[in-house]
């Protein structure tokens, strides 16, 4: 008791100015973080003479629903959000759930079946992870041609099937997974596809949570495929209508704003409710176990 | 062991084994088609000189496309304006990460706000992130104002989006925005898998808080510094969207114009295939080449506490 107090007296002067000065650094830091998104969502619901004043009033003095209206409806009137927003829906949805089951159909068979071939098999997929989108983006555009395939949902989907870091990552968690539980369902006459159906999805929730988060934003996210293969306005995305909207004359600035509040809505939904996993998703490559 | 139970275990090997197969295949077919015939296809079609809407078939050049652009001005442009985004984004993502996470866990109250706070940005599609900074980098926006208010120069326009300089710094700005709280979550994961009792045990040595970071935290978590370092410079290396909205917004392209952006429109607007097939693979091998770092480095990553 003695020691403690006696600690205390003795530190607290100076740590009491470092004290102060950190809770002002990270206040100070949270708040030029946070202000471009507060800026983004206020502005959203002005009119564009006030997006523009000096200083800018952080405040909305009515809220200015037209932006909204607006961003929906297009500068020309043609309703195309709503269309590009269901194409994004359409195909992060798609994209996850195929990106899921497949890559915890594969990161199973690696797991818990041993066979030969199978560390090789392992490591070719593993070096598929180094390989750069960005570096076979060419010769992805030429397969998705030769298919017919631009301007079409499958092109948009179809190269994002499942992705080597999601097996990666439903390995590593299955591989821990006991396999006595697996026998023991085998014994009852369980199929291998109801096994992993019925036992080994519904235990793998954590890490499918995860994929799913990281794939489905991913998706929200991508620009360059849908650029690349996208031509006509029904099939773009998200991201091309931005593009589209922002560089366009007649744009005012608050219906922008409310074009991009608009596509980070869901993201933000998400955002709130998951955010653990959200947080876990990001901490992934530096877990330890290898 | 009796035969007839040895062949039943030698058949239940074999079941698994064809298992195993039909768990992998699908994956494997896939990862054929969309990843290594594309990466072969690309070190092949480098090799000629293609065109996307010609019809004459491509010739083969060998090695020209290379040794083109390596002589090619715009291509060292590129690579110039790669490296000036990557150093200038990944040094201060790196050193602020560490220092917001430090902080952060130094607090024993907020803790959660401050990492979503921090986090939020991360969470915005990058087009969405560009778009925001670009009404915030106008010349009547917020940036000009934030800065003439701290500097006390009324009404002069920075030209955020115009000159050579401010216009790197800016698409700088908006990655080290956007990704510096994913960092700080790493850091803080980092950070938190340190024993309690180090820092107890400093503590009671009489420590001050500098010394325990400095002697204590800093060297424990050097492989989450080294993994961080490699992971954002590779980000860095691939970014895209930032620099598209702006040039599509007016912005001047060369400055900004990085390595994924040349790919881009020497492939779809100048329908040169075989040198954006040549762009790729060299970007590719400069990728490769820091994520087998990264595999080194996340190998012998494992802290010993002993």
């Amino acid at each position: 008791m003695e020691f403690s107090s006696h600690k205390k007296r003795k530190t607290k002067p100076q740590s009491l100015i470092v004290d102060i000065f950190i809770w002002i650094f990270l206040i100070g830091f949270a708040t030029i973080i946070l202000a471009p998104l507060v800026f983004m969502f206020t502005a959203s619901l002005m009119p564009s003479s006030d997006v523009m004043r000096l200083p800018y009033p952080w405040i909305p003095k009515t809220f200015y629903w037209q932006n909204f209206w607006q961003a929906i409806r297009g500068n020309d009137g043609s309703f195309i959000y709503i269309r590009n927003i269901m194409n994004s829906i359409i195909v992060a949805t798609t994209v996850t759930v195929s990106t899921v089951l497949l890559a915890a159909f594969t990161g199973y068979g690696l797991a818990k079946f041993p066979f030969k071939g199978r560390k090789i098999i392992f490591l070719l997929i593993m070096t598929t992870m180094m390989i750069p989108f960005e570096a076979i983006m060419i010769p992805l555009y030429l397969i998705v041609t030769s298919f017919n395939w631009q301007d079409s949902y499958a092109g948009l989907i179809v190269p994002f099937l499942t992705n080597a870091f999601g097996v990666f990552l439903m390995r590593q968690y299955l591989i821990t997974f006991p396999d006595e539980i697996i026998d023991a369902a085998r014994i009852d006459g369980a199929s291998e596809f109801s096994i992993f159906w019925r036992i080994i999805m519904p235990n793998s929730l954590p890490a499918v949570a995860t994929l799913a988060i990281l794939t489905f934003r991913s998706q929200w996210d991508n620009l360059l495929w849908p650029l690349l293969i996208v031509q006509s306005e029904e099939m773009k995305t998200i991201p091309l209508y931005i593009i589209k909207f922002s560089s366009e004359k007649y744009t005012n600035e608050g219906a922008m704003m409310a074009v991009a509040v608009i596509a980070s809505l869901p993201m933000f939904i998400m955002f709130f409710t998951l955010s653990k996993h959200f947080l876990s998703g990001s901490t992934l490559f530096s877990s330890r176990k290898g | 062991m009796p035969r007839k139970q040895k062949r039943s275990h030698r058949g239940i090997e074999r079941k698994k084994a064809i298992w195993g197969w039909i768990f992998v295949s699908p994956s494997l077919l896939f990862f054929s088609i969309f990843s290594f015939y594309p990466i072969a296809n690309a070190f092949y079609t480098s090799l000629f000189k293609k065109d996307l809407l010609s019809l004459r078939p491509p010739k083969f050049v060998g090695l020209k496309q290379y040794t083109y652009l390596l002589s090619s001005p715009t291509f060292w442009n590129s690579m110039k304006a790669t490296f000036v985004f990557t150093m200038g984004t990944f040094v201060p993502l790196v050193v602020f990460s560490m220092v917001f996470a430090a902080f952060i866990m130094s607090r024993k109250r907020f803790q959660k706000f401050f990492q979503m706070a921090y986090y939020s940005p991360a969470v915005l599609s990058s087009v969405v992130a560009a778009a925001i900074w670009l009404l915030i980098l106008d010349p009547r926006g917020l940036a000009n104002q934030f800065l003439n208010f701290i500097m006390n120069t009324p009404g002069i326009d920075h030209k955020w989006l115009a000159t050579v300089g401010m216009v790197r710094f800016s698409t700088i700005l908006v990655y080290f925005w956007k990704y510096v709280g994913y960092f700080t979550i790493i850091f803080i994961a980092g950070m938190a898998s340190i024993p309690r009792n180090f820092h107890e045990a400093a503590r009671i040595d009489g420590a001050s808080s500098w010394q325990i970071f400095w002697h204590i935290t800093f060297p424990l978590i050097k492989p989450t510094t080294l993994l961080v370092s490699i992971v954002a410079m590779i980000q860095c290396l691939k970014t895209f969207s930032t620099q598209y909205l702006f040039v599509q917004s007016g912005a001047p392209r060369s400055p900004i114009d990085v390595i994924t952006l040349n790919i881009y429109f020497t492939a779809i607007r100048d329908h040169r295939i075989g040198r954006a097939s040549a762009m790729s693979i060299i970007l590719f091998g400069i990728m490769l080449f820091f994520t087998w770092l990264q595999l080194r480095v996340s190998r012998s990553e494992e802290v010993s506490y002993m």
